[in-house]
């Protein structure tokens, strides 16, 4: 604590002189990489969001301008609007589960157990596997046969019961999907909450505990509120991540059995390449830009208050 | 530390700088090996197929260039679901390979009608070969009277079967609709998945379809599609809907394997080369992938899928199998039209119909084919085959639509008339 304080003081100290010695670097320097910015993102972007307005097919040069009736006719689309509701599902439930597991994961390879480094490693790896890999691992994994894959291993263990047809029942492909997204993703929302666990200070729960403070009173009062800012970045990365959630459904199921696992990714993917509406599919990757950078505005605006409180 | 940093930093800018020079050293030498690569050989036709046609294309490819010394090609596949989207992604971005795979007559994004529409392929009508192509056919190949596509013959739909496993339970092959169920009965009681299905692959959940409505909806309707052009039939009031109804009743009964929606076509491929299943409805052109996977390649045959009771009423699908085209902008575009009419020659077109085992177009005398195809061929010679129905659909939704509404009709959440109403849907929207 005093430390800190220390810290503190000095900073508050040296800054001023620092930064009045230091020249404001010329936003010249900067030109090269926003020219670049500009032309590898931002022309491609702003030409391509004009399409939104047009007919285009995709390939070749025939368009006509058509206003807002993309964005009209998006409105009205039954396999638009079922796929924002598996789309936010989708999101919902990786959200939850996977900063869940990741902060049980961090937690236990946080303590002194002699394993914790090995455990570490293998909570992370499959982040670091390409997830085309995984969706089709996971593919064997949910394999329909009775004795193959997961229902082999549930009959092996006397759950024959609990056999399923994972990415073939309508009802239960979207869980199947985001199982093998959680299962993957687990590990990185556990490296954050690990960095964030790392930087909450040892004489604080010492001092905690010495005042009586059980396991359950130092995590709520103490590194809960201090693991704030890694709840943050969690957070919004698994939003963004889930809310625009594409190879594993296009590897696994390809938005099927009929539209059951359809995202707004794979339905703009699939207008433009499938069904050749160049013009809709940018309309609905807009409206998916623009929702992506609404929610996450509203969601770091509450979380970083939260911050603030803590 | 601080030192440390600028050292690094240091360091890291001479490893960039390093790499700069390298990247733009092998940029150099990779232009100068593909310059003089291209002034030796005359240039190297970039060539993308379609994976179905992968033994006869590529067979055509080297006889060509054994007879040609300064031509050369460099040849990629793409499996059907690709095609649509990564090879029109290059045609998007004007890039095309100069020779690529195109889906015969209309109904799909990578369809001759959609693409020429588009200004996006080299007119072909020049070629001697095209004055062949037969007069049912030419819907195919030919759009506003300009062909644009070649494609080696005809391939047929029907029920790719494992002898042994009829065998086994003692039936025949089937003539006529009861038969089949009382087929698939027998089969059943033996322990033998009847019909085996792997409806998780899109493009296999149409195939029931597609055998079945020729004998529901084009026997006694021939001029359907023409009704439909004209608004003045829908999906859901024709014999669409006893098509459906007859592939769910397959279905009630047992007589596809578990789970068909999450099978995939390579699981339901190798249960027929196995002998787990005994049949598959299939197009022709695949029988090279179950023979791959059957230990004895042999025992398969094929024999056409019956839709009804009366057995003249039971018409086969035949459509002519996904082509090759020439793209507009290619730079090479003379030296590739100069391949398709060598692959216009009777010969090169028997040759590749028989390494794909479909029908060939036309033939000069008594055309070799793959003795399996030999039940379909009195319907082709008796004007009996209907082309694969998307060959006529107006636009490219209505086919996804037609997967997307088997795959909900098969998982339980679907009604017939529910489906063929978004298949009517579909058709309706603008090309």
């Amino acid at each position: 604590m005093t430390i800190t304080a220390q810290a503190v003081r000095r900073d508050a100290v040296k800054a001023p002189r620092r930064r009045g010695a230091m020249v404001a670097p010329p936003w010249l320097f900067a030109v090269p990489a926003l020219l670049v910015y500009a032309f590898v993102v931002l022309y491609p972007a702003l030409s391509g969001a004009g399409s939104a307005f047009t007919d285009w097919s995709g390939v070749g040069e025939q368009r006509s301008f058509v206003g807002v009736d993309n964005f009209k006719q998006l409105f009205h689309d039954d396999q638009a609007l079922g796929a924002l509701r598996n789309t936010l599902m989708l999101t919902v439930a990786i959200v939850v589960v996977q900063n869940g597991l990741g902060l049980l994961l961090a937690l236990g390879v946080h303590t002194r157990i002699k394993t914790r480094m090995a455990l570490r490693v293998i909570f992370f790896a499959p982040v670091v596997v390409s997830p085309v890999m995984v969706s089709f691992l996971w593919k064997y994994v949910y394999n329909p046969s009775p004795d193959a894959g997961l229902n082999a291993v549930l009959g092996a263990v006397g759950l024959g019961g609990l056999r399923q047809d994972w990415l073939g029942n309508p009802s239960l492909a979207i869980w199947s999907v985001a199982f093998t997204v959680i299962w993957q993703c687990a590990g990185y929302s556990m490296v954050i909450f690990l960095a964030g666990l790392e930087g909450v200070p040892a004489e604080l729960l010492e001092s905690a505990m010495v005042d009586g403070a059980g396991t359950m009173a130092r995590f709520r009062h103490i590194t809960w509120p201090l693991l704030a800012p890694a709840v943050t970045i969690n957070v919004m990365l698994s939003t963004v991540g889930g809310l625009t959630l594409f190879t594993q459904i296009i590897a696994m199921t390809n938005g099927g059995p009929g539209y059951a696992t359809d995202t707004l990714s794979t339905v703009l993917y699939k207008q433009a390449f499938v069904f050749g509406k160049f013009g809709y599919s940018t309309a609905v990757a807009l409206v998916l830009a623009i929702f992506v950078a609404a929610v996450s505005f509203i969601q770091i605006g509450y979380l970083r208050s939260r911050e603030t409180a803590a | 530390m601080a030192l440390d940093q600028s050292v690094s930093r240091r360091r890291l800018l001479q490893l960039i700088g390093g790499a700069t020079v390298a990247a733009t050293a092998a940029g150099t030498l990779t232009a100068c090996g593909g310059g003089s690569g291209s002034s030796s050989s005359g240039g190297t036709l970039k060539v993308i197929g379609a994976g179905s046609q992968e033994a006869g294309l590529r067979k055509a490819l080297d006889d060509y260039k054994k007879a040609n010394g300064g031509f050369d090609f460099n040849l990629s596949f793409s499996p059907a679901d690709q095609l649509q989207t990564a090879l029109r992604a290059q045609l998007a971005a004007g890039n095309a390979p100069d020779l690529h795979a195109v889906y015969p007559g209309n109904g799909s994004a990578m369809s001759m009608v959609q693409l020429s529409k588009a200004n996006l392929l080299a007119d072909l009508s020049d070629q001697s070969w095209t004055q062949k192509i037969p007069t049912g056919f030419k819907g195919a190949f030919q759009q506003d009277g300009k062909t644009f596509i070649f494609s080696p013959g005809t391939s047929v739909l029907g029920a790719i079967y494992n002898k042994k496993a009829f065998a086994t339970a003692g039936v025949e092959v089937p003539t006529t609709w009861s038969e089949l169920l009382a087929v698939c009965d027998k089969l059943k009681k033996k322990g033998i998945v009847p019909i085996a299905l792997g409806a998780q692959t899109p493009w296999v959940t149409q195939l029931i379809d597609y055998a079945l409505v020729p004998g529901t909806v084009y026997a006694k309707t021939p001029d359907f599609d023409d009704k439909m052009t004209a608004g003045n039939a829908s999906f859901a009031d024709s014999g669409w809907a006893d098509a459906m109804d007859k592939y769910l009743e397959l279905q009630k009964k047992g007589f596809f394997n578990d789970n068909p929606n999450g099978t995939t076509y390579e699981q339901a491929t190798s249960m027929v080369g196995t002998g787990k299943a005994a049949m598959a409805v299939q197009v022709s052109a695949v029988l090279q992938a179950f023979r791959e996977a059957s230990p004895t390649p042999d025992d398969l045959g094929m024999f056409p899928f019956p839709a009804t009771d009366v057995a003249a009423d039971n018409w086969i699908p035949g459509g002519v199998v996904v082509g090759i085209a020439i793209s507009a902008k290619s730079k090479k575009a003379e030296q590739a039209k100069k391949f398709i009419e060598y692959c216009g020659q009777p010969e090169t077109v028997n040759a590749w119909a028989e390494a794909v085992a479909c029908v060939p177009l036309y033939s000069d005398g008594d055309a070799k084919v793959d003795p399996v195809l030999k039940p379909f061929l009195p319907y082709l010679k008796d004007n009996k085959a209907v082309p694969f129905m998307d060959q006529r659909w107006p636009n490219a939704e209505v086919q996804p639509t037609h997967f997307a509404v088997v795959q909900e009709l098969l998982g339980g959440k679907s009604t017939v008339p529910a489906a063929l109403k978004k298949m009517d849907e579909a058709y309706r929207k603008s090309a």
